[in-house]
């Protein structure tokens, strides 16, 4: 029987498709960098008001003039327990020149538990109680920790999937810090 | 021939491509954890008695969950929840110990993780009211899941199988005493 000359283009076309999607399918792999910034904001970080453990509501707005990390996090999270005693470093090594880290606690568990364990942990910046609708806001944070670096100007400038090396997070904090200014209070 | 060979070709690498996305990817090509379970053979399970089934679950590739005990207070553990019907018990849920491991960040860290395969052993016990025949167990796995860099929320993973009730084997007869005389 005769083989039509089209089905075998097609049928290479399709296979050639297949091989370039494969390939990037196997490059991926977990920790690796997306397109910086949540979508839909010209870059902007979404702001959005949070309760502080101390039952205080936070705005993300009220922090413009500072560089921000915005860490999404949860008491179930091992990787996050790791990187939040570099937070808490950093927070005082570069909160004169004006980083404020925010903790955003995506946790089933009570307050009373998120508090004893960031009390455990000696954090020094504000821990938010997190809602579904903040996570969607930044794009679904589907795992943690996961965490937003936000210049003074409120733009997304950097975005960290998963636990990274103490020297990473750094130099992401010297991005957003910008060229040393102090900011006004 | 040649169209034969590339048509099979593009069939098997289709299937692998699908099978690579059947892993599990969020919209960003994120890596998503999954646990599955092997479909259990119908174990037979005798009235009255206490009787085991194992359930053999799979951890996905480079992931690890928490073990039954975890090494931390916060940490989530794999936990098997059954709800079986009217007269048939569930008694002992008997996990594996775990394996340790650590974050390359913080070695000193010990975390106790199923990763691979494991096995739960369920002590199942119908009593003796119950009529011989099938009968299907429900119920959940709850677990936890991460990889080497981060971690993923709590899930469910729904879990079903069968036993085959039957009825208690009767204990084997012992021979009576032979008497030593011989019975004419």
């Amino acid at each position: 029987m005769k083989r039509d000359p089209v089905v075998v283009i097609v049928v290479a076309m399709v296979v050639s498709l297949m091989l370039v999607f494969g390939i990037n399918l196997v490059r991926r792999g977990p920790g690796e960098k997306p397109p910086s910034g949540p979508q839909g904001n010209n870059g902007m970080a979404p702001d959005f008001t949070l309760q502080s453990l101390e039952g205080k509501p936070l705005r993300l707005s009220d922090f413009r003039g500072k560089a921000v990390v915005l860490n999404f996090w949860a008491t179930w999270c091992q990787p996050c327990k790791i990187e939040m005693p570099w937070f808490v470093e950093l927070q005082k090594q570069y909160g004169p020149e004006g980083l404020q880290f925010l903790g955003v606690a995506m946790d089933d568990a009570s307050e009373k538990d998120i508090a004893d364990f960031a009390k455990d942990m000696g954090v020094n910046y504000p821990i938010l109680i997190g809602k579904e609708a903040v996570g969607d806001a930044y794009g679904g944070v589907q795992f943690l920790p996961e965490t937003f670096y936000i210049g003074r100007d409120g733009k997304v400038i950097e975005r960290a999937f998963g636990l990274k090396g103490r020297g990473e997070i750094e130099d992401d904090i010297k991005k957003i810090l910008g060229p040393g200014k102090i900011a006004q209070n | 021939m040649i169209l034969k060979s590339i048509t099979k070709f593009a069939a098997r690498f289709f299937c692998c491509t699908l099978s690579l996305a059947a892993c599990g990817q969020d919209s960003l090509g994120h890596r998503v954890p999954s646990i599955t379970m092997s479909p259990p053979p119908i174990a037979d399970v005798a009235r009255g008695k206490a009787n085991s089934v194992e359930l053999r679950f799979h951890v996905g590739q480079d992931f690890h969950v928490n073990s039954n005990k975890p090494a931390a207070e916060y940490l989530i553990p794999t936990t098997l929840k059954l709800d079986p019907p009217t007269d048939i018990v569930v008694g002992r849920i008997t996990y594996p110990p775990g394996q340790e491991m650590s974050f390359a960040f913080s070695p000193d860290e010990k975390l106790i993780v199923y990763s691979g395969s494991f096995a739960v052993e369920v002590e199942v016990r119908p009593l003796t009211s119950v009529l011989p025949g099938k009968y299907e167990i429900r119920g959940n796995l709850r677990y936890q899941a991460c990889d080497n860099a981060q971690c993923f929320p709590p899930k469910n993973l729904p879990i079903q199988f069968e036993v085959r009730v039957v009825n208690t084997p009767r204990p084997a007869r012992k021979n009576p005493g032979q008497s030593p005389h011989v019975h004419t």
